[in-house]
């Protein structure tokens, strides 16, 4: 083979991976050890992984502030919290699990589960991902700034001009959760990005469009999304940044300013959001709740398209939260008919999971409860959140605890529950141990009837009349018991959330080994060891078909996995990648190593955010200007990135 | 070993043709730069609708910076066509002069949008329209001198060699992006410049 790592074209070999070759690729794919190795890796295995412990962190952390709470209003006249603590609590709690776990955990998974999924070794921008976890900390902490040093933001989550706004609010909590948020959206839509061009670009050869798992699908739709979501809610806050500190007139009414342009952004943002962080949960229980029915998903290109479409949709529907706010009737007329109109593909969803546990052969492993449960859950919250399109209901509902019980059995059934059935799903191949399934039975148990005793009962005091947001409430009103109720459910929850940590612990030091193939799987991340080498495939498989390890017993009519012999690509990190709709090999991407440029830009980003909450300019311009040689040592030409400088 | 298989087929290998995994990252940055900015039209449009004095509050703005701004962008995108053309015939020299162009182009933008800025009778705190002009116009600033940046990285790395006839991927991803910033101007032009004069409020 008269070929060098510096030549342009190369006809690459294909073999079977021998100890040599697997030998060669570990000493090139494996990160520094220790400190060095933890702060430069780029591998998406270790980045994934950290993306769902530090996500669970902020879980645990939201879930105590709802604690707080709940022991609060247990009660008539509770006093544990003063209202401005109290305010404090429920804002916190609601950007905490909106924002700093609900996506990054999917996050979390994708990273881990896509290169594997795809057949491959590495993101499309492998840098580009630590980038996205070190910006997604650093902003976790920057919003939590304010928290612990009495400046938490205390104006509810989704942060309504003119409360917000500095006449009413002068201290920096408010600043804190602008600047913060924006932060934060950079690590979102460049984790976005990441996505979407390895979705496009870099799958095993053989992936076309119609073998795409579909967990992928899920995750991409969401990301798509989130590219036209995000930009909305971060320029909402830029320009309340710029309102209360340099005194522009974008939300004040009285020069010209309107209030409700802020909830306009907010909500244009605000309604795609839910649909990024349940979609790809909603993927993650398509992917996996097939497997433990021992069949193929129902209708999979229905459920595709109706992924597709309630994103699209999604995006007609912000008004129907500001019905309570006077708009004209023609426009709520229209947003009330899409609210009712996506209905229909969320439903598409529901009944595929139904018909394949019907017509499968169910195996009741806890990943399963979690994924069926979630189905219930997801029915409920569908419901209350149908009956809420309805305008007139939607004015008696509006800011009562009807919605957020609707909120939570959203959020918890359909991004809680596969979350943690995921985890028991995936975490073999993680860790390559198995998790407890004795605790996990109770585990499941716990949360399911927690969530029920928990959030039911708000549906009801939400129709009593009970307000949102309140910090106590009189003896008298009826609400009393309910609430009580509600308080003892959300602690069985915890207690089930408990059981989970206890397990994961557990199964870390001390669970069976698990083998390739735990659960007799039909995706390709089951194809290699468990936990997978730094290089994940010694040979980069070709693929056949969308269940490439069930094709004998599938006895499907597409093609034939091969996974025992493929492209070899051991001259430095490299990946094949292939064309977007066929999935044919066209190009040999040669993929940047570990490197310390993602945490140092990371920092340099959270410096000008520093700077530019104290209102140290220097420090701002200063972060801003060392960028520029920040970035030109993460973007220099290098030879081993493919940038080899022809003699 | 001693029977090697290939593939069978040639690939290319590293950052060659158009065929990188960057070219798709920047264009869904550019999908989402582009919301920012449909955001930002957005929001001018919803206030003008809202507005019940007169928009923009002192008359249509100055053009006398504008329109040598919109014809210096014009021209600046030319450049860069011409430069993408020039490395895919292996013309490194002219290619260079060309984005030695645009990014002159670029520079002259910056300096003229100061010149307007300087000439207009309102200051950032004065009204929602005036906060909406120097927030756009400020925006769309802050991309195209990022924008000249890369334009002046892209003149540094062909001076050193790394961009040749046959890795030229760095140019169409940097023109792509100056194509956006381009056209953005387009619209700021008409949302800014042009309507008020056709709608006079």
């Amino acid at each position: 083979m008269a070929e060098t790592s510096s030549s342009t074209f190369r006809d690459p070999v294909v073999a079977e991976p021998t100890p040599e070759l697997l030998h060669k690729l570990e000493s090139m794919w494996s990160d520094a050890p220790g400190l060095i190795g933890w702060f430069s890796t780029v591998d998406h295995k270790r980045i994934g992984k950290r993306y769902l412990v530090t996500a669970f962190i902020f879980l645990l952390v939201g879930g105590l502030e709802a604690l707080a709470m709940r022991l609060q209003l247990a009660q008539p006249n509770g006093h544990i919290l003063g209202p401005k603590m109290y305010n404090e609590f429920f804002s916190m709690h609601g950007m905490t699990m909106i924002f700093l776990y609900a996506l990054p955990i999917l996050s979390g998974f994708s990273n881990f589960v896509w290169p594997l999924v795809l057949g491959t070794r590495d993101m499309a921008f492998p840098r580009l991902n630590m980038f996205t976890y070190w910006t997604f900390t650093l902003a976790g902490i920057f919003l939590y700034m304010g928290f612990w040093t009495g400046h938490g933001t205390d104006v509810g989550w989704f942060n309504y001009v003119p409360l917000s706004e500095h006449a009413y609010n002068p201290g920096w909590n408010i600043d804190i959760y602008a600047l913060g948020m924006i932060f934060l959206g950079i690590s979102t839509t460049a984790g976005a990005i990441n996505f979407i061009a390895t979705m496009f670009r870099t799958r095993a050869p053989g992936m076309s469009i119609s073998r795409l798992p579909i967990m992928i699908w899920g995750t991409l739709v969401a990301n798509i999304g989130i590219l036209f979501a995000v930009p909305a809610v971060s320029l909402d806050f830029l320009l309340l940044w710029f309102d209360r500190r340099f005194g522009t007139d974008f939300f004040n009414a009285a020069t010209g300013g309107r209030p409700l342009l802020w909830q306009h952004l907010f909500w244009i943002f605000g309604h795609p959001w839910v649909y990024a962080i349940v979609l790809p949960a909603m993927s993650i229980v398509s992917q996996a709740l097939p497997v433990y029915c021992r069949r193929p998903l129902v209708a999979n290109s229905a459920v595709i398209l109706a992924t597709i479409l309630t994103m699209v949709l999604g995006f007609g529907v912000w008004v129907h939260h500001m019905f309570a706010t006077g708009l004209p009737v023609i426009a709520m007329g229209f947003f009330s008919a899409a609210s009712f109109a996506i209905v229909i593909p969320s439903a598409v969803s529901v009944f595929a999971w139904v018909a394949t546990i019907w017509t499968g052969r169910p195996v009741f492993t806890t990943a399963f409860k979690f994924f069926a449960a979630e189905i219930v859950l997801f029915v409920i919250g569908g419901v209350s959140g149908f009956m809420t399109a309805a305008i007139p209901l939607d004015w008696q509902l509006t800011d009562t605890y009807f919605v957020v019980g609707h909120i939570h059995y959203v959020l918890i059934g359909i991004n809680v529950f596969p979350v943690i059935g995921g985890i028991y799903h995936w975490f073999p191949k993680m860790t390559g141990r198995l998790m407890s399934e004795k605790l996990g039975w109770w585990n499941f148990w716990l949360m399911f009837i927690g969530i029920n005793v928990g959030f039911f009962p708000m549906h009801i005091s939400g129709l009593l009349g009970m307000p949102r947001r309140i910090y106590t409430y009189p003896a008298g009103l009826g609400w009393g018991d309910l609430n009580l109720v509600t308080t003892i459910g959300a602690f069985i929850f915890a207690l089930g959330a408990l059981l989970f940590v206890v397990n994961v612990v557990r199964s870390l030091l001390a669970g069976r080994k698990a083998p390739a193939n735990p659960w007799d799987a039909d995706s390709l991340e089951w194809a290699t060891a468990s936990p997978p080498p730094s290089y994940n495939f010694g040979v980069i498989p070709s693929v056949g078909s969308i269940h490439p390890l069930w094709e004998e017993r599938l006895q499907s009519d597409d093609g034939r996995t091969i996974l025992h012999e493929g492209l070899v690509l051991d001259h430095h990190h490299e990946i094949p990648a292939t064309t977007p709709l066929d999935g044919e090999a066209d190009v040999i991407l040669k993929q940047p190593g570990s490197s310390f440029a993602p945490l140092v830009v990371a920092l340099l980003i959270a410096g000008i955010f520093v700077g530019l909450l104290l209102g140290m300019w220097w420090v701002a311009g200063g972060c801003a200007l060392a960028l520029i040689p920040g970035l030109l040592y993460w973007f220099w030409p290098s030879a081993e990135s493919g940038w080899a400088v022809e003699a | 070993m001693a029977e090697e298989r290939t593939l069978g087929r040639t690939l290319p290998v590293g950052k060659t043709g158009h065929r990188t995994p960057g070219f798709w990252g920047v264009l869904a940055l550019i999908a989402t730069e582009g919301a920012v900015f449909a955001y930002l039209f957005f929001s001018y449009f919803y206030l003008l609708s809202q507005s019940t004095t007169p928009w923009p509050p002192s008359g249509p703005p100055p053009m006398q910076y504008a329109i040598p701004t919109t014809i210096a962008l014009l021209v600046s995108a030319a450049a860069l066509w011409w430069a993408q053309r020039s490395i895919r015939l292996a013309r490194r020299g002219q290619m260079m002069l060309a984005l030695a162009i645009a990014a002159l182009l670029g520079i002259v933008y910056l300096i003229l949008q100061l010149l307007d800025w300087n000439a207009e009778p309102f200051l950032l705190q004065e009204g929602a329209y005036a906060s909406l002009f120097y927030t756009i116009t400020g925006f769309h600033l802050l991309h195209a001198a990022v924008g000249v940046l890369i334009l002046a990285t892209m003149i540094l790395w062909s001076g050193l060699g790394h961009i040749t006839g046959e890795r030229y991927i760095a140019i169409d991803v940097a023109a792509l992006y100056w194509y956006f910033v381009v056209v953005v101007w387009i619209a700021v032009f008409i949302t800014f410049y042009v309507l008020p004069w056709i709608t006079p409020a």
